[in-house]
């Protein structure tokens, strides 16, 4: 029996239904009861669809009104298909709502940063070297030297493929989904990538004295 | 301003100088958001959930991820009734 499985039946022996108990029943069961709770659920994650472009606003601004109303029906639809078809794998260790939420907010979230720059550029291959050609009185305040061992060390320390991912997330802020769908690639490959140059970075840069490494953090 | 001379954003030499902590994809924190999220509105994070430990560091270093923990947690919190304020500032906070 798994921890979740004890939590479970403690709390049914404890007279209260685990968390989602009741929405499980209710989408598991037939006629009036079960069409209910799909219309509660569809309403539910058109909120959470909603209110996640509602964050975006810079991104909306750049797709037209009837288009946003697009993707958060879309994005509800298809998180109402991820739901109904994970419902086993829900084990009550968060709300039920909350669970559900994420996958609408997922939704959401991708479509709207992948139409918003359906039309951008995205200038992966013209990366330039972050080298600022002219001192100004701003590098001789505190940081410069950091930032200028930083923009040095993203030339020479960072592998082509890093640097190029790097500059395109950190820098030019592309969107993780729109720089993995321009690549062929995946957030996870895109985030790895990111994460090991970080690491990269912060090692060459401990080395050379610049920063002071985290307890368990290795040179 | 030409290209050669783009500066590098504060933002951007925060996030490459910060440590980066433990690895933990996209997928599982997309798979853990729902528990990391309702366990801060509960402030029990790191009481016995070990699993959450590596979620503020993924948090804030995936902006994508970090925007989508956001909107749930401000989602969970009007739902509760609850002050998101002080959940929303530990979401990223080691």
């Amino acid at each position: 029996m798994t921890e979740v499985d004890h939590e479970q039946t403690a709390a049914r022996q404890a007279g209260t239904p685990a968390p989602g108990e009741d929405w499980i029943a209710a989408l598991t069961s037939d006629g009036p009861v079960r069409d209910d709770a799909l219309r509660r659920l569809h309403a539910l994650l058109l909120r959470g669809a909603r209110f996640q472009v509602s964050r975006m606003s810079a991104l909306r601004a750049m797709v037209g009104a009837a288009q946003v109303e697009d993707i958060i029906t879309l994005a509800a639809d298809e998180a109402m298909v991820a739901v109904l078809g994970k419902l086993h794998a829900f084990e009550g260790r968060s709300r039920f709502t909350t669970w559900a939420y994420k996958f609408a907010v997922l939704q959401a979230a991708v479509e709207l940063r992948r139409q918003a720059w359906s039309r951008r550029e995205v200038p992966l291959d013209a990366a330039p070297p972050l080298i600022e050609r002219r001192p100004t009185p701003d590098q001789y305040a505190e940081g410069a030297e950091l930032a200028a061992a930083v923009r040095d060390a993203i030339d020479r320390v960072l592998t082509p493929h890093q640097r190029r991912i790097a500059l395109a997330l950190i820098v030019d802020e592309v969107p993780i989904d729109v720089l993995a769908d321009r690549l062929g690639t995946n957030r996870n490959a895109l985030y790895k990538t990111l994460h090991d140059a970080r690491s990269r970075l912060r090692a060459h840069l401990s080395v050379e004295g610049y920063l002071v490494p985290s307890p368990g953090e290795t040179r | 301003m030409t290209p050669a001379e783009r500066p590098l954003p504060p933002d951007a030499l925060q996030l490459l100088t910060t440590d980066p902590g433990p690895w933990l994809s996209c997928d599982d924190c997309f798979r853990l958001v729902d528990r990391y999220v309702d366990a801060l509105l509960a402030d029990s994070t790191g009481s016995t959930d070990a699993e959450l430990a590596a979620m503020p560091a993924h948090l804030s270093g995936c902006s994508a991820c970090a925007e989508e923990a956001t909107t749930l947690l401000l989602l969970a919190a009007t739902d509760e009734g609850l002050d998101p304020a002080e959940a929303l500032h530990r979401l990223t906070a080691p």
